[in-house]
């Protein structure tokens, strides 16, 4: 299986590089590790969620929202500096995080709710967040106060703005942070345990409690991350923003396996990759769907995913 | 938002009721697919509204771009939607309950996308008219047969989506009430333990998808009959999920409540009309939607059986 | 009517990450006969049990069942031809009525076809309370029959278990996989059970292979006796033979010798 996806993988570089020429081809490389190491943050906590609740949590994207117009708030409406800003964000986004946990995953946990209760909640919730954010900020567009005009020239052709630039390397950095974390701390290994098998981590005395609410923060505080650096990136923004790439999420996510944190994050770099690479071959506006036609393929030809392990389909 | 709630401004004329009418009718039908997904057979769909714009746009481009008659352009259209479910659902039936919705409502997103993005067939978000015209024919010609004022033009269309929703209701109904259904419900607790029984699951899963898809592009006919204009806003994912409010209002499995579910959310959020406060158009319509959310989370917290269902109904394991 | 056994199974093997669930079974069954399947817990009786039924693929031998082989089959084709088994922890329906429990494992039924249902009600009409009478016939037998009307999750864990046994033969097996039948039934219904397994098997010729720990009913209501431990079968043979048997005894007081790690 895998010599087979490389072989493709080769192949699909050569169509890729005699379409669009290095240079097309490097340009969508860089546009694509942008918008990939942003969905890479916000299918991490997806991932880690669903891995250790067994809840898709589809208000996810609208987390991401929150994140982006909770920074508005404070950068724009209370003129705080663009990094203090984001700062409130994270922590607005984490505290909504945790406080849904503690208000409402948690008691109907507590209750015995079922899979089409949980759902139908979460989808419910992405509604409130995203038109309450909505009812009071109106339909348009916003921007963050960033720079979206001066860019980099680099490597003889290639062009990054100055702004998606700082989002690239913020992100970058997050993500390294993020595999740092995961690996090598206690707290990190425990999310990664319970989102492998609760049950299993519950028996070796883990506070699956206390865990699972760092796991509930952890996904709140990137994907309010990742909201700010795409409002940035993309410079406009407005209610739907988290909704349009949550479909994008949930095909990193699957990519990755679901319930594993590196695959996640490997699976949004490839879903970033791969939707501007495909803008060479096919008119950009189809960019998202070929994040929809990835989901749909993987889940049919393997739906436990390419880099998590091997069970739970 | 047109999909969402009436959008005429006089909301005190009879008209007015009657697009409500209208559009209770068509949710209905809608719902009534989900329902024999969701509360018989416990598959996920979230995609119908999918299946609603498959319909209307097969019919609308079978009738516009290919020149069929309408009366042929129905049945063929349905035959689209049914190909349709029964493509997706192969593959995607033998997933966990998670990943097929999740499939599903990509599944809808794609449609969607490519009814927004493929010009040439489905006149993008620039839309399609057209199709309507043999209909506005039998409607005029009802509307003198029944004497009424000009102004009560949507009538005739009224009374054909109710009768659909009758016919279908019943139609339905005698289904769940079949050895079929019951089957189907078999499946919904334990597919195993159906195969073990010699019956294969997967097909009842497939069949039910397919019904499912037919229903919902019957309501799409009538989407398009009504707004005599196609356009890909029609079919946001949100009215998969308006239809899962009303699903679960009016309680998971019964088709009763159904209808009991489409009346009691359409008028909920009709009754935003009614609010005297300074709001712009654009905050009438987000508070729709955050009822709509409400609704989703208080029923399932509080009352998760909704009205007419039971209790032991909700137990729907992952 | 058909000859030779009615269940060939042969080197049957499956592994669960490291373990070998099963390893290399293999062994015959004749028509018209009652076989018990024993051996201590963990020796892979009921993972065997999932693989003849296609609920579990083996990763090579094969199953033939009345002559045919079924082992990459699927398990409701398996069932449809008369191969049924009934499960250790029940799978009784418990959102429909014991009734309904019954009626969905009636073969051939028009009313289950889609395409039926409405080009032909007279048909499946009768198909129904047809399958109503034998239904309820069989409920009776095992003293079910006052709680038709009522939701399969409340009756008792015993009386669930006679109902899924009653439910099996609604499919009317040829040959019937019980797994641990009398587990949790009380003893005058359990023997209500053997006289009706006894009256099937004369009557009909059905077979019967079930897996049981109690040794009363296994001595005394058993043709064959297969003892299975670690996966493989090291006896099989008369009841009073195998009971006798060395290495049966050794599997049971656990006085083997250590097995090297798989």
């Amino acid at each position: 299986m895998r010599y087979r996806a490389v072989a493709m993988g080769l192949a699909a570089a050569v169509a890729l590089v005699l379409v669009g020429g290095v240079g097309g081809v490097a340009q969508a490389t860089v546009n694509g590790l942008t918008s990939g190491a942003i969905f890479a943050l916000g299918a991490v906590g997806l991932s880690l969620v669903y891995g250790s609740l067994r809840l898709i949590n589809f208000a996810h994207g609208d987390f991401l929202t929150f994140g982006a117009y909770a920074a508005f708030l404070a950068n724009v409406t209370l003129g705080l500096p663009l990094v203090t800003a984001a700062l409130v964000a994270l922590a607005a986004t984490g505290l909504v995080s945790v406080g849904m946990e503690l208000g409402m995953w948690r008691p109907m946990r507590a209750r015995g709710a079922g899979a089409l209760q949980l759902i139908l909640m979460a989808i419910g919730l992405a509604f409130v967040v995203r038109y309450s954010i909505a009812f009071v900020a109106g339909p348009q567009p916003r921007r963050l106060e960033v720079d979206v005009t001066s860019s980099y020239g680099f490597l003889g052709g290639l062009r990054i703005g100055q702004t998606e630039l700082w989002v690239t390397l913020i992100a970058f950095a997050v993500l390294a942070g993020v595999v740092v974390l995961l690996r090598s701390s206690r707290l990190g290994k425990q999310m990664r345990a319970l989102s492998d098998d609760l049950d299993l981590a519950e028996t070796t005395g883990v506070d699956t409690g206390r865990v699972i609410l760092v796991i509930w923060a952890f996904a709140g505080v990137l994907a309010g991350l990742a909201g700010v650096l795409y409002a940035s990136a993309l410079g406009s923004f407005d209610p739907n923003v988290g909704f349009i790439i949550l479909l994008s999420l949930f095909a990193a996510v699957i990519l990755g396996g679901m319930g594993s944190a590196y695959g996640a994050l490997l699976g949004g770099l490839t879903i970033g990759l791969v939707q501007e690479w495909s803008t060479l071959l096919i008119d950009g506006r189809w960019k998202l769907v070929i994040g929809f036609a990835v989901l749909v393929v993987v889940l049919t030809l393997r739906p436990e995913g390419f880099f998590g392990s091997r069970r739970r389909v | 938002m047109t999909t969402l709630a009436v959008s005429l401004s006089a909301f005190g004329r009879p008209e007015f009721w009657i697009g409500v009418g209208i559009l209770v009718a068509i949710y209905a039908i809608l719902t009534l697919g989900l329902q024999l997904n969701i509360g018989y057979t416990g598959i996920y769909n979230f995609g119908q509204v999918g299946f609603m714009a498959i319909g209307a746009y097969a019919m609308a481009i079978l009738v516009v771009e290919a020149g069929w008659s309408f009366w042929l352009a129905l049945p063929g259209a349905t035959l689209v939607a049914v190909a349709f479910a029964v493509l997706l659902g192969l593959p995607t039936l033998r997933l966990r309950t998670h990943y097929f919705a999740i499939a599903t409502i990509a599944f809808a997103e794609i449609v969607r996308y490519v009814a927004q993005n493929a010009d040439g067939l489905t006149g993008g978000s620039q839309g399609m008219l057209g199709f309507e015209i043999t209909w506005q024919t039998i409607a005029a010609s009802l509307q003198d047969q029944l004497g009424l004022a000009p102004q009560l033009s949507l009538v005739p269309l009224l009374i054909v989506a109710w009768v659909t929703l009758a016919v279908l209701f019943a139609v339905l109904l005698a289904l769940g009430r079949s050895p079929w259904g019951r089957m189907l419900r078999a499946v919904r607790e334990d597919e195993d333990a159906v195969r073990a029984l010699g019956k294969n699951a997967y097909a009842y899963k497939l069949q039910s998808f397919a019904v499912a898809g037919a229903v919902g592009a019957v309501s799409g006919y009538l989407l398009a009959l009504y707004l005599s204009f196609l356009s890909p806003e029609a079919f946001l994912a949100s009215v998969t999920f308006i239809s899962f409010a009303m699903l679960i209002v009016g309680g998971l499995g019964s088709f009763p409540g159904v209808v009991l579910g489409a009346v009691i959310v359409q008028v909920v959020l009709e009754g935003t009309r009614y609010l005297q406060l300074p709001l712009t158009d654009f905050q009438v319509a987000s508070l729709r939607y955050i009822l709509i959310g409400l609704i989703l989370i208080l029923v399932m917290a509080l009352r998760p059986q909704g009205i007419l269902g039971r209790r032991e109904e909700m137990v729907l394991g992952g | 009517m058909a000859e030779g056994p009615i269940l060939t199974v042969e080197d049957v093997y499956v592994r669960f990450g490291g373990v070998h669930a099963v390893d290399g079974a293999g062994f015959q069954v004749q028509r018209g006969s009652v076989t018990a399947l024993i051996g201590p817990n963990g020796a892979g009786k009921t993972t065997l049990f999932k693989v003849l039924t296609g609920f579990q693929r083996s990763e090579r031998g094969h199953v033939i069942y009345d002559g045919a082989r079924v082992t990459r089959r699927g398990p409701h084709a398996i069932a449809a031809r008369g191969m049924v088994r009934t499960f250790q922890l029940t799978k009784t329906l418990a959102a429909l009525t014991v009734l309904e429990n019954m009626l969905i494992a009636a073969q051939r039924h028009p009313g289950e076809r889609l395409t039926t249902v409405f080009a032909r009600p007279r048909a499946w009409r009768r198909r129904e309370s047809e399958a109503c009478a034998q239904a309820l016939e069989l409920l009776d037998t095992f003293g079910l029959a006052d709680k038709a009307g009522d939701h399969a999750g409340t009756p008792s864990g015993g009386q669930r278990k006679l109902l899924e046994l009653a439910r099996a033969l609604m499919v009317e097996p040829r040959l019937l996989l019980l797994d641990e039948p009398m587990a949790g039934v009380n003893p005058s219904l359990g023997r209500r059970l053997l006289e009706h397994m006894e009256r099937l098997r004369v009557e009909q010729g059905v077979t019967f292979l079930f897996i049981e720990h109690d040794m009363e009913v296994v001595m005394n209501h058993s043709d064959r006796v297969i003892v299975m431990a670690d996966g493989r079968v090291i006896a099989d043979g008369e009841p009073q033979a195998v009971r006798a048997d060395r290495r049966v005894i050794d599997a049971y007081l656990g006085t083997r010798r250590e097995e090297p790690a798989a």
